[in-house]
């Protein structure tokens, strides 16, 4: 039941957003380790604050009292200064998510959950080392790996030509974005009997519904991004004599690499979640078959093992396409 | 001094620029009967009321559009297209955000396939003209407007055009750095020895820049007169000679009654629109 509640809700995540509005939602993420960090959550700073006082007096006082003849006043000051600063801005990054580990590891204690449902954190991270070291895990992990990053990479290939093609040809997208627009308000999900239908049960059913999720996002951000190049810039090349290859080469390529960046990073979240749900519906292997066997077998450690390892997956892969993405467009102001 | 220096580089003869409106509107005449010579290696300011088509007429010598009636000639050769012996300035830079100050100088030189190394040093040569030494690895958003368009100065002058073609391109900074920007163009001017059509709507910078000013009338425009400036010095401030102020005020007198019908156009657009 508790699966089945949870595919609307990924198919809505998937659908309704607009692909201009997620990259905003997604470029706050990099606020915690960007230079934008200050700029960020000012507002979550100022809550934490009070819980840190504590800190940087005892900072404080351990550098006065380690030199106490030698170090004039100023120094140890400044430099309590930037610890607290630092241990401010760790205590903002980290405190909610300590806080709900912490939940986790308590609630189920107190009872306030029942620890059957719910068990403590511990217990499930002990399960989940046990699960990786000598049990199922890594199979499963290779098994959803190989399929999410296959049909992902697979996606790069294949939508960002066309999303080139399609935003470079006004006439092609003129054609095409009614069309474009039907599939991309159709949840992937939907599809995906279709795709058990037509293909089967087997891996290439799997991959090829990755790859149908994964193409939009970077298709749509691709067009939108070769559409929305400056015209001014092209008017400039085309005054220094560049044809029109070179100008795509030059000019609308370049201008369009942070937006087909931002797609790439989308399709990678997406790769997961979907692949998720097409192997909790049929599949001997990976996370999702994990999760849901485990769940439907009563291993309830085991199942939220599965989840972290999911949760782990997710961070781990954006994180990685934010590093990438980041050293492709440094040029950028925002 | 030679005989060549008062030939006609540029020639607009009987230009005529028409716009299909969409849905079927009356079509938009930008500018009918424009007739001008620009002599080799002068300085000529286009002044005009907004929307009288000086932008249009520099796209058209630019060869971004081709005239409805009427040709542009280079060197005797009609236009045909654009090409690496005009050079544009806009207005809002157009510098690419995504190449240093130093690759965006060097953009015009790709085009013209100049090896690499050669396009290196002129660039750093051209963005030493314009006074950007120790600039050349940065990227247009981490320089102020002024320096922006010193780059884009410097990528125009770089592929050495024989025509340089300025779209107001200092209509976005801020006055002190506008008129350092003036001194110094004039500087390159002089030691470069280019063409340049420099179209702008205020009459202090015509007047200070142009060895001439051509005054456009309003839409559709054409060429109502064209002034010759000459100082008998330049030396200390220009602006506050008094012949400065008497070119001021008759190029300001021309330009009176064309702002005038240009607004009348303007109001009667908006209230067919309305």
């Amino acid at each position: 039941m508790a699966d089945q509640r949870s595919a609307p809700a990924t198919g809505t995540a998937l659908s309704e957003r607009e692909p201009q509005e997620l990259p905003t939602a997604i470029d706050r993420y990099e606020a915690p380790d960007g230079a934008a960090a200050p700029a960020g959550p000012v507002g979550a700073a100022d809550l934490v604050e009070p819980a840190v006082a504590g800190e940087p007096a005892i900072a404080e006082e351990s550098v006065v009292a380690g030199e106490p003849a030698v170090a004039p006043a100023r120094r140890p000051s400044a430099l309590a200064r930037r610890a607290r600063r630092v241990a401010s801005r760790a205590a903002t990054k980290s405190g909610a998510i300590l806080l709900l580990l912490a939940a986790w590891e308590v609630l189920p204690r107190i009872g306030v959950f029942d620890r059957v449902f719910v068990p403590p954190l511990s217990e499930d991270l002990v399960v989940w080392y046990g699960l990786l070291l000598d049990g199922p895990l890594p199979e499963h992990l290779q098994a959803s790996l190989i399929r999410s990053l296959s049909g992902f990479g697979l996606a790069i290939a294949l939508a960002i030509p066309l999303g080139l093609l399609i935003g470079w040809y006004r006439p092609v997208a003129d054609a095409l974005t009614p069309l474009l627009e039907v599939f991309r308000n159709t949840s992937p999900v939907a599809l995906l009997p279709v795709f058990t239908l037509i293909l089967g049960i087997g891996e290439t059913s799997k991959i090829t519904f990755v790859l149908y999720a994964c193409s939009w996002p970077i298709l749509l951000n691709t067009v939108s991004g070769v559409k929305t190049v400056e015209p001014l810039l092209i008017r400039s090349a085309r005054s220094m004599g560049l044809g029109p290859v070179r100008l795509f080469q030059k000019v609308i390529l370049p201008a369009a690499v942070p937006a087909i960046f931002t797609g790439v990073r989308l399709a990678g979240a997406y790769s997961i979640l979907v692949l998720l749900f097409a192997e909790m519906v049929g599949a001997k292997a990976g996370l999702g078959y994990l999760i849901l066997d485990t769940q439907s077998s009563f291993r309830i450690p085991e199942m939220y093992a599965g989840i972290i390892t999911i949760s782990a997956l997710g961070l781990l892969f954006n994180l990685l396409l934010l590093r990438i993405e980041r050293r492709f467009s440094t040029w950028r102001t925002t | 001094m030679t005989t060549t220096a008062v030939t006609s580089k540029i020639g607009i003869r009987d230009v005529r620029k028409v716009f299909q409106v969409r849905d079927g509107g009356e079509p938009f005449v930008a500018l009918d009967g424009v007739d001008l010579d620009v002599r080799e290696g002068e300085f000529l300011a286009l002044v005009g009321p907004s929307g009288c088509g000086k932008s249009t007429l520099l796209d058209l010598v630019a060869g971004l559009t081709a005239p409805t009636a009427g040709e542009i000639v280079i060197d005797g050769a009609p236009v045909t297209g654009p090409g690496l012996d005009r050079g544009i300035v806009f207005q809002q830079y157009a510098l690419f955000p995504w190449r240093t100050a130093q690759a965006n100088v060097e953009f015009g030189l790709e085009a013209k396939a100049v090896p690499r190394r050669e396009r290196r040093e002129r660039a750093r040569h051209y963005l030493d003209l314009v006074g950007l030494t120790g600039f050349e690895e940065r990227y247009p958003h981490e320089l102020s407007g002024g320096m922006r368009q010193r780059v884009a100065i410097a990528r125009s002058l770089a592929f050495d055009p024989d025509v340089l073609l300025m779209d107001e391109p200092f209509a976005a900074l801020d006055a002190q750095t506008r008129e350092s920007l003036q001194e110094e163009l004039l500087r390159i001017w002089d030691k470069t020895g280019k063409t340049i059509i420099f179209i702008t709507h205020g009459i202090d910078e015509a007047v200070y820049l142009g060895q001439r000013v051509a005054v456009m009338t309003s839409r559709p425009g054409t060429i109502k007169e064209v002034v010759e400036v000459a100082f008998d010095s330049r030396a200390g401030d220009l602006r506050a000679d008094p012949a400065f102020g008497e070119y001021r005020h008759h190029v300001w007198t021309l330009l009176r009654d064309e702002v005038a019908a240009a607004q009348v156009l303007e109001r009667k657009a908006a209230t067919a629109r309305g």
